[in-house]
């Protein structure tokens, strides 16, 4: 299924990039309907989903904090998420997961740019336990100098492992920082090296009181459950918590890019890597759903133009994509490709962007448009398989748009889309002069290998 | 005609499941002296029975083709699946990589449709195909919209039966192959892993990767891979699986149209015996990347099979050691005790002939020594102090829970199904999986850790600088270095 891996792929690799949305004229039941949706004294928002044919329950809480909300150590978002696993007043450090698990639940979370989130899928059995477990972590936290300090080292490891020694995490650090030159944005969700370094308990304190808030929460419940005694129970747990009333936020904005911008990033590889930024609009913007088409076409299935024309025509790539990224306060169309070994970056980049152009110039064939509805219509429709995927969208949507959106209202819009709104938003939007671009290459020959330099240090120059 | 309803899926899983926790409470506040859910111990692991057999159906046509059918109404989807009983494990060594190569070259083309019109057919539709290739089988997948079940079910017989296995395509195949091994070195877990396998089991087909190696897989072309598919794709070998929302005795009738015909052939022999053990040596490879700041390090022995007796000790033992999430006994050590990594996992892989156990984690090149160190002696410790009654407890209730998550789509429900097919294992493995590992001793795991687990003889393999980690690691045995 080589789509939907690359797809995949990506949205590994932008930890935050949201879904593409969405379908057309199956008949299918939008469970996400059946919300029930309580806002309680504290401003703690419920967003509770009954779906009895299930035999799991999802149970998450989202917190409107990113690292865009990081003011003085960058990273501290994603450090203070680790925090939240290592003891709280009446629970030893990781006392949490290991109950989680010893009920066989999966249990996790992730920062990125917009949020954090923690996430338990279990039997249906544990989720009041798992209710328990949440409400006293959020309630009691303990942030201790100790424990600071072994965190700190296994998030520089996850630092290493996923940015230091990655060339994909090389060139996507290097790519934000040379996209954004004023909003949060433009540092790592995972922080720089030295912030991580030198987090204090004090900030992590601080972070913990301003942010985590039942004012600043969400949480979403999905599966098998009865309503009533569910909704008692976070009301009499998570109701008793106070909130913080004023929640602090960047005023900062992006100025207008007026030009393009380049980075190289020197990395050991025999693949170099290209990636490429255009600014887009933010999420819930009226271009979102042609943008979604144009990504379809560009980039969903074996043929899409950018796997014919450099994957399997002139086999430069071994892969080709793009999709527009939804930001809360900004949006990017990216593109990554990476470059055959012993290929030419430069000829990777001039026919990806050759592609990206024609989009604009010409327009697309109804078939082409036809194809990426119904790609995005299978999609939504899978999206609504798991407790897990349920509450994450009605989660996401609440967190972005303060409400959840119907498949049918999305579907109805992705139908509405144009070849002439796909060329419309190209054209618009993928410009030369808003463009960002980073080349992931080897050292010249003859140069010091730099493993050390921050990616990001090439940035903006 | 279906043979009956034998097996079935789902919700009825849920009935079990149905513990009713606090719903059926009242929903007023508890006596202050209630204690906190999580000082309860867990409930008693639920044994009933999960596949619901009022959806499962399963019959074989008069050529020998099986079908499983598991219907799912609830969202207007339909898997497809076709599988043979062979894969990688079953190529000669010299031809490593041929099972692979054949998954790739199928998705190029079949029946009337060239590698684009195939792509332009399942993506007209939204849908998505793949053919895949594993140590024991060999798959072509198929998903999409019920509706498209017509066009859908055709691509399906077209890409089992009537692959072109066009030589042009075998050409850009094969190009692609070889560019992506050599875009696999940028991956350190990549490198860790195949010196791991030359290290554990050379000379034997499972000492390269799935994939093969560049020197075996120049020497595959399209009629290399068009015997293989002649061997391995028979009706005798192989079995068609459909969930989603379906009828069973439609999805019968259509196979009867498309694959009854297909013509009866020998069903291939299994392939090459099993590997013989390691040999009982320590030996430590380190693969040479000046310029990683964290040390990739695999450490691990051969290990057991799928069909071995006692799989589920196994599994138990490994769960308390490092396969169970973020309770292990390694991450425990490795990661929240000493900050030593992000993240570490011991598994095996229980593959029809034996595959590898391995230790996999990464840490900071001057604290490799260390981290290797406290791993080798978690291994001498499972075995010293092999799982308490807790952490048995602990792990049955961690697997059996974590079996049930895992089955919660019809489509995943629907793999383990097949898969235990591949493996002739019984077909009721899903429904009294969670008994047999309630069933599982303390004396078994004991034993489990004493015959399975062998530091002494283990491979450690090391990716990073070389010039720091050779001194670092010479008093633990012979340190060869490699280059990527």
């Amino acid at each position: 299924m080589p789509a939907s891996a690359r797809r995949l792929c990506c949205l590994v690799l932008l930890a935050a990039a949201s879904v593409l949305p969405g379908p057309a004229s199956a008949e299918f039941d939008d469970a996400a309907l059946r919300t029930h949706v309580e806002v309680l004294d504290n401003g703690l928002t419920i967003l509770a989903l009954p779906e009895p044919t299930t035999p799991v329950v999802s149970f998450q809480v989202w917190v409107k904090a990113g690292s865009k909300d990081e003011t003085r150590y960058t990273g501290i978002a994603h450090l203070f998420e680790h925090m939240m696993f290592r003891g709280s007043k009446n629970l030893e450090p990781e006392a949490h997961t290991r109950y989680v698990e010893e009920r066989g639940g999966r249990i996790n979370a992730f920062t990125n740019n917009d949020l954090t989130v923690y996430f338990e899928d279990v039997t249906p059995d544990a989720l009041p336990l798992i209710i328990d477990l949440e409400a006293e972590r959020f309630a009691n936290l303990v942030v201790t100098e100790e424990i600071l300090e072994a965190e700190r080292e296994v998030v520089l490891e996850e630092r290493r492992m996923r940015t230091e020694d990655s060339p994909q995490g090389r060139a996507f650090e290097a790519l934000l920082a040379t996209t954004f030159l004023a909003h949060p944005y433009r540092w790592p969700v995972i922080g720089w090296r030295s912030d991580v370094e030198q987090v204090t308990v004090e900030a992590c304190r601080e972070f913990f009181d301003t942010y985590y808030a039942p004012d600043n929460l969400v949480v979403a419940v999905a599966g098998r459950f009865e309503l009533e005694p569910t909704l008692a129970h976070l009301r009499r747990t998570f109701g008793a918590m106070e909130p913080a009333r004023i929640i602090p936020r960047s005023p900062t904005k992006e100025p207008e890019q007026e030009g393009e911008r380049r980075a190289v990033v020197h990395f050991e590889v025999r693949a170099p890597l290209l990636a490429a930024t255009w600014h887009a609009p933010p999420s819930g913007h009226p271009d979102g759903p042609a943008l979604d088409v144009a990504s379809e076409i560009l980039s969903s299935g074996r043929s899409s133009r950018l796997y014919r024309r450099l994957v399997y025509d002139e086999e430069v790539a071994l892969s080709a994509s793009s999709a527009w990224w939804e930001l809360q306060e900004a949006g990017l169309f990216y593109a990554f490709a990476s470059v055959r070994p012993g290929g030419s970056i430069e000829t990777v980049e001039r026919l990806f962007f050759e592609e990206v152009e024609r989009l604009g110039r010409e327009p697309a064939s109804p078939e082409e448009i036809e194809k990426a509805k119904r790609g995005i219509e299978v999609y939504l429709i899978d999206g609504l398989e798991t407790v897990h995927g349920l509450a994450s969208r009605v989660g996401r949507d609440w967190v972005t748009f303060g409400r959840i959106r119907p498949l049918a209202e999305r579907l109805a819009k992705i139908e509405a889309v144009t070849a002439a709104d796909v060329q419309r938003v190209v054209a618009k939007y993928m410009v030369p002069d808003k463009r960002t671009v980073i080349h992931v290459v080897p050292p010249p020959a003859e140069a010091p290998v730099e493993a050390e330099a921050p990616a990001g240090a090439e940035a903006g120059s | 005609m279906l043979a009956g309803a034998v097996l079935g899926l789902g919700v009825a899983g849920c009935a079990s499941l149905d513990a009713e926790p606090e719903a059926a409470t009242p929903p007023a506040p508890p006596p202050a002296v209630a204690l906190p859910s999580w000082e309860l111990p867990p409930p008693p692991i639920d044994t009933g029975t999960i596949v619901d057999a009022e959806r499962l159906h399963h019959t074989a046509l008069a050529n020998g083709l099986r079908v499983m059918v598991l219907e799912d109404p609830r969202l207007p989807q339909v898997k497809l699946g076709l599988a043979v009983r062979r894969g990688a494990a079953s190529e000669p060594p010299e031809q490593a990589g041929l099972a692979t190569f054949l998954s790739s070259l199928m998705e190029r083309g079949a029946g009337d449709r060239d590698a684009l019109a195939l792509a332009e057919t399942v993506d007209g539709l939204g849908a998505s195909f793949g053919v895949s290739a594993g140590w024991d089988s060999l798959e072509v997948r198929v998903t999409g919209l019920s509706r498209d079940l017509d066009t859908l079910f055709g691509v399906l017989a077209d890409l089992a039966r009537r692959p072109r296995l066009d030589p042009e395509e075998a050409g850009k195949v094969r190009a692609e192959t070889l560019a992506a091994l050599e875009r696999a070195k940028d991956r350190p877990q990549t490198l860790a892993a195949w010196n791991f396998y030359r290290a554990v089991y050379p000379g034997h087909r499972f000492g390269e990767s799935l994939e093969g190696t560049p020197e075996t897989v120049a020497g595959l072309d399209a009629g290399t891979a068009r015997a293989f598919h002649g061997r391995q794709f028979v009706p005798g070998n192989a079995i068609l699986y459909v969930s989603g929302d379906v009828e069973a005795a439609d999805i019968v009738a259509r196979a009867r149209a498309a694959l009854g015909d297909w013509p009866v052939a020998p069903v291939p022999d299994p392939g090459p015996p099993a590997p013989k053990p390691a040999p009982p040596a320590r030996r430590i490879v380190i693969v040479d990347r000046p310029d990683l700041g964290q040390a990739q390090i695999l450490i691990g022995h051969d290990g057991v099979g799928r069909t071995d007796p006692r799989p589920l000790a196994v599994s138990l033992m490994n769960v308390t050691l490092g396969g169970g999430g973020f309770s292990s006994r390694l991450m425990t050590v490795i990661r929240e005790r000493e900050g030593l990594a992000y993240g570490i996992g011991s598994g095996f892989r229980l593959s029809r002939s034996p595959g590898p156990f391995s230790v996999s984690t990464a840490t900071r090149v001057p604290e490799a020594r260390r981290a290797i160190d406290l791993i080798l002696a978690e291994l001498a410790g499972i075995q010293e102090r092999p799982p308490t009654a807790d952490e048995l407890s602990h792990a049955q209730t961690y697997a059996a829970g974590r079996f049930a998550l895992g089955l919660e789509t019809s489509g995943a429900m629907l793999a383990s199904l097949v898969e235990l097919d591949i493996h002739g294992l019984p077909e009721d493995g899903i429904d009294t999986y969670r008994s047999r590992v309630a069933a599982v001793t303390v004396e078994d795991v004991a034993r489990e850790a004493r015959e399975r687990i062998h530091p002494e003889r283990a491979a450690i393999i090391v990716v990073g600088p070389a010039e720091v980690l050779q001194p670092a690691l010479a008093d633990l045995g012979p340190v060869e270095v490699v280059q990527p």
